[in-house]
């Protein structure tokens, strides 16, 4: 048995520096979750199938079980704790409100993750490529039909002019 | 104010969305230390002996625990709390799934050793380094054949695989009724095995106070009170009071988070060994071979029908596989829920069926959403359209043959259980209409004219929910009651504190039940609380399971509520010099009638708090809450039917669900987005199990094959099909509100609506039946007659 290295790993999070020394092992997702004190990325498998765990580093979604924390050492990751201000909701998550795409509430931050990056390459999705989208997150609960429709809604309140 | 019957958006939404849910493994406790569990990797193998020197001594590890540990602590084992006799009053074959397989592992992932150590990797570090001896032995994974001549036993002292017989209905009468038959139909089901996968795994944490001798757990449980009870008395055997369980925000529980699950007593018993706090967070391959799954029968069936195609008896004979141990919900699945649902919603005169549970060395079989129903479902349901096409009767013809009439309730089944309400004939005339059943039949024609394969299908279904009342509960092998606690608790300011001990993971206990609450208050919703999940503060509660939160939990809130207003109203009339029937009370305010005095429910609620402006004597207490524990007069019988239409690829043999159609009658609904949601969510569990989900064991050996997401299909966003969904409402004549179950019937009508719809589909080919999941392979393989 070799002893435990550990490795330092500075990244920003939310805007805020983060600085640990984390073993080779350690993935991002455990890393925000014990390092950064976010605990709204969850991690639901172990083998990168269920998207709960989906964060964006340097803008683009990801899985953040699939990355080591040194991997993601220097980058720039935004969790669902920063994707409004405290106390705000960013219309996506007003979406899933209005349109009770969440039960549990396990999946769900990987959903709006996951929903945000698609609207970020694709501003108008149609339903179709909603669920096209959503191929690398399960949730156990909704049955995705209010996920779909909400995604739809959140899109188009992003698209509507700001003040309306 | 007017809350129930509205589709209010749910007021937990916003920590969830938010990132600010509070779940067991968020919950962050000092100087924590880790444990891990060494599982076997055998299916069955004896354990010469285990030597954990190494692990013992490895940097940052805490602690080693075997069986030899546990048995030298004196403790028990899991429980069993739904045991089913054999129908002639033997004991079943009860064996109890150990914290540590002592000297043998009977199932992939049967529990070897723990260690606890400093943090997570060194935990894991350490269990590699355990070395266990195993010699390995024969294994039985197969329900069909695990009461052959010759298979391996699990548990030797019962010299069989045997754990019970189940025996209900007539046999003289159902035989005299299949000679008598114009037409049988028969068949060989298979319900295949599932795992629960709710996306949270399991996770607990337990702390120990040297100074109070007091233990508390963090666990994902949907009951816990009856987990409280069940560590206490049956496993460590300590005082309940020494014992605080806190259930906080749960991701998901599907029933699986209700079983007595294997790891949590050990949790709970190692932050006592070492004095500080232990967690453990399942990993999802952990869990598919840890958390109890569902389903795995194997059944062979028969219908007899008039000539007119009258449903005249039904013959059935089912294994049920339980695993390698009793869990603790298990038995009651095959032994109650299943024979009282297998009739459906036909007039069944005469039913003979025995269930018998087997052992196999396989993860135990536990409650999981739709619990007997799915598998009940299947078989009368396959047998039903079967029977009307060798007979040559359009299945909706046929079904309107055999519903029970709306009248004919109250209705008692062949096997005894009392429907308590329903209208089936109606819901079948709107699911056609729903459908547009003739339009699909003509595109069906015209389609299949054209070479395609094209078929549609059916179900028709009872659920159960609401189970209760205790003492009849009793009498089917309860050991836990069918009542639910509440506390409605005013404060001194007149806002509202609600106390259930129905637990909410995910079904929007905080919205629904405080719609409830406000409504029989008369308060605005954003003046009431809802708090749950806590022995220290809720009162003993069965929890959540069998779709009865509402019905049985809402219920003890509805009568709560009523006694707040009944003591603010003698509070009130003291106030007021007027006598309390002369008091009307609307909107949080208590008026004579018939003039403009009065005073508000926030000013009953100070002089009630303060206790001085009361009424005197000796029958007069200050304060004002009422606790009430609810024991339901009855169940409720929540129903639905399903339609869909499916095409078969006929070179891949790919199912696609082009439309699915779905008719609920749940009774009153208190929150309509709430329950269409449950609709929509059972039901991808239901095409879940219809189309991709099998927990498979390699027959031979009995090794786990699907031991991730990676192997283990679950329904994702594009594998829904178009849904429409519509409801009836019958209320349920057994409690104020007529509320029913409505979480369920989404899981149960899947397996046999798609599975009727591939049958109609490929009848011209001569395919009679194909067992769930409808893969490819599967539907291949029925056209080739492999």
């Amino acid at each position: 048995m070799s002893a435990r290295v550990l490795h330092p790993v500075e990244m920003t999070v939310n805007g805020v520096t983060i600085r640990a020394q984390v073993e080779t092992r350690q993935a991002l997702a455990e890393f925000l979750r014990a390092n950064a004190g976010l605990t709204g990325t969850h991690i639901g498998c172990d083998t990168s199938q269920c998207g709960a765990c989906t964060v964006h580093v340097d803008g683009v979604g990801l899985k953040s079980c699939t990355l080591f924390a040194v991997q993601a050492n220097g980058a720039a990751v935004t969790t669902i704790e920063g994707v409004a201000p405290q106390g705000a909701m960013h219309p996506m998550q007003q979406a899933f409100q209005e349109h009770h795409a969440l039960q549990c509430g396990f999946c769900t931050p990987g959903m709006i993750m996951s929903a945000l990056d698609l609207v970020r390459r694709n501003p108008e999705p149609t339903d179709d490529e909603i669920r096209q989208a959503l191929e690398g997150n399960i949730c156990r609960c909704t049955g995705y039909y209010n996920i779909v429709k909400a995604i739809a809604a959140g899109a188009r309140a992003m698209r509507a002019p700001a003040g309306k | 104010m007017n809350y129930i019957g509205k589709p209010l958006a749910r007021r937990e939404d916003v920590r969830f969305l938010t990132g600010r849910g509070n779940f067991v493994d968020d919950v962050k406790l000092a100087n924590t230390a880790w444990i891990a569990f060494l599982r076997s990797p055998h299916a069955h193998a004896r354990i010469r002996g285990i030597d954990s020197t190494a692990a013992a001594g490895m940097p940052g590890v805490l602690r080693v625990l075997t069986a030899a540990d546990w048995k030298a602590a004196g403790l028990g084992e899991l429980t069993c709390v739904h045991p089913m006799p054999f129908s002639d009053g033997r004991p079943m074959n009860e064996v109890l799934r150990p914290c540590f397989a002592a000297d043998r592992v009977n199932h992939v992932g049967d529990v070897v050793a723990a260690v606890v150590a400093e943090d997570r990797y060194g935990a894991l570090d350490a269990l590699d380094a355990i070395e266990v001896d195993y010699e390995v032995l024969p294994a039985v994974s197969i329900t069909a054949r695990a009461l052959d001549a010759g298979v391996p036993v699990v548990h030797e002292r019962f010299q069989s695989n045997l754990v019970n017989e189940v025996v209900r209905g007539n046999k003289a009468a159902a035989d005299a009724a299949f000679a008598a038959a114009a037409h049988v139909t028969e068949l060989t089901v298979s319900s295949n095995r599932l795992a629960g996968n709710a996306l949270e795994p399991r996770a607990y944490l337990a702390d120990y106070n040297r100074a109070t001798g007091q233990s508390t757990l963090w666990a994902t449980t949907q009951m816990p009170h009856l987990l409280r009870r069940w560590i206490c008395r049956y496993t460590l055997f300590m005082p309940e009071n020494k014992l605080r369980v806190i259930a906080p925000d749960v991701g998901g529980g599907f029933g699986v988070k209700g079983h007595y699950a294997v790891e949590v007593a050990t949790v709970v018993w190692a932050a006592k060994l070492l004095g500080r706090p232990v967690k453990w967070t399942c990993t999802r391959s952990e869990l598919m071979m840890s958390d109890a799954q569902a389903r795995d029968h194997y059944t062979r069936a028969k219908m007899a029908f008039s000539k007119t195609g009258e449903i005249l008896a039904m013959q059935v004979e089912t294994l049920a596989s339980f695993g390698a141990y009793c869990s603790n919900f298990g038995p009651s699945i095959p032994g109650n829920s299943y024979p009282q649902t297998i009739t459906g919603l036909y007039l069944t005169p005469h039913l003979h069926l025995r269930v018998r549970g087997v052992y196999t060395h396989t993860v135990p079989i536990d409650a999981y959403r739709g619990s007997g129903r799915p598998e009940a479902t299947l078989v009368n349901e396959r047998l039903m359209e079967n029977g009307a096409r060798e007979m040559g009767i359009d299945v909706v013809e046929i079904r309107r043959r055999n519903l029970i009439p709306h009248e004919r309730f109250p209705y008692k089944t062949p096997v005894g259980r009392i429907y308590d309400s329903a209208n089936p004939p109606l819901m079948l005339e709107k699911l056609v209409a729903l459908s547009n059943y003739a339009r699909l039949r003509t595109e069906q024609a015209r389609r299949r004219k054209a070479g395609e394969l094209v078929g549609i299908g059916l179900a028709a279904f009872l659920d159960k929910s609401g189970t209760g009342p205790s003492a009849t509960l009793a009498t089917k092998g309860g050991l836990h009651g069918g009542y639910e606690s509440a506390i409605v608790r005013a404060h001194s300011d007149g806002k509202v504190t609600v106390f259930s001990g129905s637990h909410s993971h995910g079904q929007g206990h905080d919205t629904a039940f405080c719609q409830v609450a406000a409504d029989r208050l008369g308060l605005p919703l954003e003046d009431i609380s809802l708090v749950q999940g806590d022995t220290d503060s809720v009162p003993f509660g069965n929890g959540t399971w069998g779709s009865r939160s509402l019905s049985v939990g809402g219920i003890a809130i509805y009568k709560a509520a009523d006694r707040v207003i009944d003591k603010a109203k003698i509070i009130a009339a003291h106030m007021l010099e007027c006598a309390a029937p002369d008091l009307e009370y609307a909107q949080g305010q208590f008026t004579v009638a018939g003039t403009n005095r009065g005073v508000t429910f926030c000013q009953v609620a100070e002089a009630a708090h303060h206790g001085a402006n009361c009424p005197t004597g000796p029958d007069f207490e200050p304060g004002l809450e009422a606790t009430v524990f609810y024991d339901p007069p009855d169940t409720n019988d929540p129903s639905a039917m399903h339609l869909t239409l499916v095409s078969i690829d006929p070179t891949t043999w790919r199912v696609q669900v082009e439309a699915y159609y779905t008719l609920d009658d749940c009774g009153l609904v208190v929150n309509p987005l709430i329950v269409e949601g449950q609709v929509h969510g059972g039901l991808a569990q239901g095409i879940g199990q219809a189309m991709m989900e099998k927990v498979s064991y390699d027959a031979d050996s009995g090794q786990l094959l699907t031991g991730t997401f990676m192997d283990y299909a679950m329904p994702r966003a594009a594998d829904m099909p178009p849904l429409e969904s519509d409801f009836i409402c019958t209320l349920a004549p057994s409690n104020p509100l007529g509320v029913k179950g409505g979480s369920e019937t989404g899981t149960i009508g899947p397996p046999a609506a798609i599975g009727n719809a591939i049958v109609d589909a490929l009848w011209h080919l001569g395919v009679r039946h194909v067992d769930p999941p409808y893969t490819p392979h599967a539907v291949w393989k029925a056209v080739a007659g492999k």
